[in-house]
């Protein structure tokens, strides 16, 4: 792309007051990326506030959902990867040498871009973060179900054939169900990367919504290349940039009064 | 389906538009590509179709009866046969010499060539030949008489020729027609008999056989253990004698038994007279079928057709097994395919399993690959002889020694059978399931794993819930790859455990029921046998035929079912996306 941007002096971030108070949840401290030899991410460093929604915003290749699959060690999977600066959880770096990747992935939830239900009922596919857990009790497991469900706004719509394959829902539904998983097991944390990318606008109203509902219940990190749902839904903003978060913010301090001529440039839609 | 689309593109290219518009570049076009596949696709379709048609005409017709014909020749010589076949010969010309000149002057015209007809003459133990040949120019009559009956018999192949007298129950009577009730109830009665003389003496004094066996083997369990002079052998072997002093015993009632039945048997015999006048006395109880050929009802034709058929399919082996039924070939084919699946498809699947999920993607997984993938070049009769050194000496040979060491020197696991048979195919197709179940578990999607994996789920539960039943049609049809490549193979196994005659089914009701270790009968084998290592080939030809197709169906059930269960998992995995 763009060379002389990417070799420009380093920008340092632009951190505006944020939105919340009742403290970090996250902590992302000077964290650097590297797939092989290229450098996806570049000392990042970004608290999240607990209970609110934090939107990444940025063109594609940003490194933004290298930064959120950072977030529940997604990125472990990837071979040749190498990681500098630390992610806390809590105040415990979920890259420690003792840290159990499991575990932290039981206080996560994700919903991916694309719904990726498995191919099991409905009921098995809500109930499922609670399965690999042990959890056989079937009272428990139903419980479970139906509220979880119901904060996805899906119970009235599947509450009669939980027991069909969820393959047969569709995308919006589908997608819902998915976010139902992720709480299923009330997780601390909810990891969105681009939820709404492959559903029409109907469907993307209802999560939209659907994110709107869970704030305050939990930490929400959205992913999104859609400025105007940043705007909608999220209370904070972080805008980044090859690699680098270029502001951070309240979100309409960010929208409205951005201090970075990048953030400008991208929120008026001059390029992105 | 590539081909068809393909076309529908090509015919919709504007040829005809115009003058201004050039034709584009045939190779450019890719119409002569497009040839060379269509007609690699018929070529082979039709080779295919070619074999399978060939296969199934000659099978299916088989079992029709077929007329005789009474063939006079100018010597004076009279043949009864079915024709079987007719060929072109060139006659020597001594033989010609010898000829009138108006077939001198034929066969002149036909450049040399003449014609003559091969006939099944039956009647092996009066002319020590089942087939003749019979050239047409020494024939001087040919009829179809109503009287020649075809006689299926337990021993000597056919008999072709007529009845002359029955004697039922020791006396002497003339039958009229076959359908004479006192001979078509004497023949139901001694072929009932003979039937329950054989199921005594198989299962009966078998079972006793076999506890008199085992007591011996239990007796020289005891002297191994505490020795010969031991108290302990001393009150095994009078215990061992009392219990064959009572087997004995019943050993010569059921003795008794049968040899009532075969007396009574002795006393119903037919006597047969050959065309040429030959007579020949045999037991009813050893006739199979008869039928008036040359005077056969459509449904009379259509009752042997059927009754051929359900010999084949429900009896055994005969007659060095050109005739008869391959029940027990049946039966060792199927279990000796599905104890081979059952071997192959965990032991593949974790192979797979263990090089594309856990193993180190580097140049060690790589050669371990490109073996895998080679196994399937190497000649399948060195797995047999791999078979026979590892599974049944080495292997079976242990087991020998620690398990069954009062049997020795008679081998039970240490020589072919079953198990090994099924172990040693197994190894045969194990690369292609591997092969196939590494390409199903590469094409689960990324996001399904991942969703689980950010549900906290373990790599392990990731792989046991949501990639190996999302993989499961794949690896399904490399284990349908497999069954049909085993079921098929021959080679290896005449050394790892099939035989020619199996005198047991691997199954029993006997203890412990499933003999694993006893050889068996495969149709594969049977197949070669019949067509190639009988003594009469031109008899076996047609049974080749049968079995083959015999085979072939067989295959063909077990894939259908397996690709029934396939597809049903597959339709739970597939539902719509939007
Ligand atoms: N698995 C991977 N291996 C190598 N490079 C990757 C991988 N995933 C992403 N990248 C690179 O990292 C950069 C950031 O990607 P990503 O985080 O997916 O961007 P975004 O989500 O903001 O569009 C891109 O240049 C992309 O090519
Ligand atoms: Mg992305």
């Amino acid at each position: 792309m763009n060379m002389d941007i990417a070799t420009s002096a380093r920008e340092d971030t632009v951190y505006h007051v944020k939105r919340g108070g009742a403290g970090a949840v996250l902590d992302i401290e000077n964290l650097s990326l590297w797939y092989g030899q290229a450098q996806a991410l570049h000392n990042v460093t970004m608290p999240m506030e607990k209970g609110l929604v934090t939107a990444l915003i940025g063109p594609s290749g940003c490194g933004k959902s290298t930064l959120l699959r950072c977030i529940n060690r997604m990125n472990d999977l990837v071979d040749g990867l190498s990681i500098a600066g630390s992610i806390k959880l809590h105040g415990e770096d979920i890259y420690a040498r003792d840290a159990d990747v499991i575990a932290l992935r039981k206080r996560m939830g994700m919903v991916f871009q694309k719904p990726n239900p498995f191919p099991m009922s409905i009921f098995q596919n809500v109930v499922y973060p609670l399965k690999v857990d042990g959890v056989r009790d079937k009272t428990v497991l139903e419980e479970t179900c139906e509220r979880a469900l119901r904060s996805a706004a899906l119970w009235n719509e599947v509450k009669d054939r939980l027991d069909q394959s969820a393959l047969g829902l569709s995308g919006g539904q589908q997608q819902r169900l998915c976010i139902a998983r992720a709480v299923a097991a009330d997780p601390e944390v909810l990891l969105m990367d681009e939820p709404c990318s492959a559903l029409d606008p109907i469907a993307t109203a209802k999560i939209e919504d659907l994110i709107s509902e869970l704030t305050g219940h939990y930490t929400i990190i959205i992913v999104t290349h859609n400025m105007q749902q940043a705007a909608r839904v999220s209370d904070n903003t972080a805008f980044m940039y090859l690699g680098r978060l270029v502001e951070y913010g309240d979100t309409e301090v960010v929208f409205q009064t951005p201090k970075s001529g990048k953030t400008q440039d991208y929120v008026t839609g001059r390029f992105g | 389906m590539g081909v068809i689309a393909e076309t529908t593109q090509e015919n919709r290219t504007p040829a005809a538009v115009g003058a201004a518009i050039r034709r584009t570049d045939m190779r450019a076009r890719g119409e002569p590509a497009l040839w060379v596949l269509g007609g690699a696709l018929a070529l082979g379709i039709a080779m295919i179709a070619g074999f399978l048609a060939l296969v199934a005409w000659n099978g299916i017709l088989t079992f029709i009866p077929k007329p005789i014909d009474v063939v006079t020749q100018a010597d004076g010589t009279v043949t009864a046969g079915e024709p079987f076949r007719e060929e072109l010969f060139r006659p020597d010309a001594e033989v010609l010499e010898a000829l009138t000149p108006e077939w001198r002057a034929r066969i002149a015209a036909a450049d040399g060539y003449t014609s003559r007809t091969l006939y099944r003459t039956g009647n092996f133990d009066l002319y020590g030949e089942d087939f003749r040949w019979i050239p047409d120019f020494t024939v001087t009559k040919r009829e179809r008489p109503a009287n020649v009956l075809f006689i299926e018999r337990l021993e000597w192949g056919p008999f072709v020729g007529s009845i002359k007298s029955a004697t039922i129950d020791g006396a002497e009577r003339q039958i009229a027609s076959l359908d004479d009730p006192a001979f078509v109830a004497a023949h139901r009665m001694s072929r009932q008999r003979w039937a329950q003389a054989n199921d005594i003496e198989k299962d009966e004094i078998g079972a006793i056989n076999h506890k008199l066996e085992a007591a011996r083997l239990d007796l020289r369990g005891v002297e191994l253990d505490s020795g010969r002079d031991s108290t302990d052998y001393r009150q095994a072997q009078a215990r061992v004698e009392a219990d064959a002093a009572v087997q004995r015993g019943n050993y010569d009632k059921l003795a008794v038994q049968v040899e009532d039945l075969r007396r009574l048997n002795a006393a119903n015999t037919v006597t047969f007279v050959a065309v040429g006048g030959e007579e020949k006395t045999e037991e009813m109880a050893h006739l199979v079928r008869f039928y008036p050929a040359n005077d056969l009802s459509f449904g009379g034709k259509i009752a042997v057709y059927f009754s051929r058929w359900a010999e084949f399919l429900g009896d055994e082996p005969r007659e060095a097994n050109t005739e008869g039924g391959v029940l027990p070939a049946i039966f060792g084919t199927a279990a000796m395919t599905l104890l081979m699946v059952i071997a192959v498809a965990p032991f593949g699947v974790m192979t797979a399993l263990y090089l594309r999920e856990y193993a180190k993607q580097g140049r060690l997984v790589s050669i371990v690959r490109i073996s895998v993938n080679n196994l399937a070049g190497v000649p399948s009769i060195v797995y047999g002889v791999f078979g026979l050194g590892f599974f049944a000496y080495t292997l079976g040979g242990s087991i020998d020694a620690l398990f069954y060491p009062e049997r020795l020197p008679n081998p039970t696991f240490g020589t072919g059978g079953l198990l090994w048979s099924a172990l040693t195919l197994a190894l045969l197709t194990v690369p292609v399931v591997i092969v196939a179940t590494e390409e199903a578990l590469a094409a689960v999607p990324r996001s399904m794993r991942e969703g689980s994996l950010a549900c906290g789920a373990s790599k392990w539960q990731t792989i046991r819930n949501i990639v190996l039943p999302r993989a499961m049609p794949g690896i399904m049809t490399g284990i349908i790859l497999a069954m049909a490549r085993g079921a098929g193979e021959v080679a290896p196994l005449m050394l790892v455990g099939v035989v020619k005659l199996a005198p047991e089914l691997p199954v029993d009701g006997l203890f412990p029921f499933v003999h694993l270790e006893r050889s068996f009968m495969h149709l594969g084998f049977h197949i070669y046998d019949v067509g190639f290592q009988s003594r009469n080939a031109e008899a076996g030809k047609p049974m080749v035929f049968v079995t083959t197709m015999l085979l072939i169906s067989l295959i063909f059930v077990m894939n259908v079912v397996a690709i029934v269960i396939r597809n049903r998992l597959r339709r739970k995995f597939a539902g719509s996306q939007f």
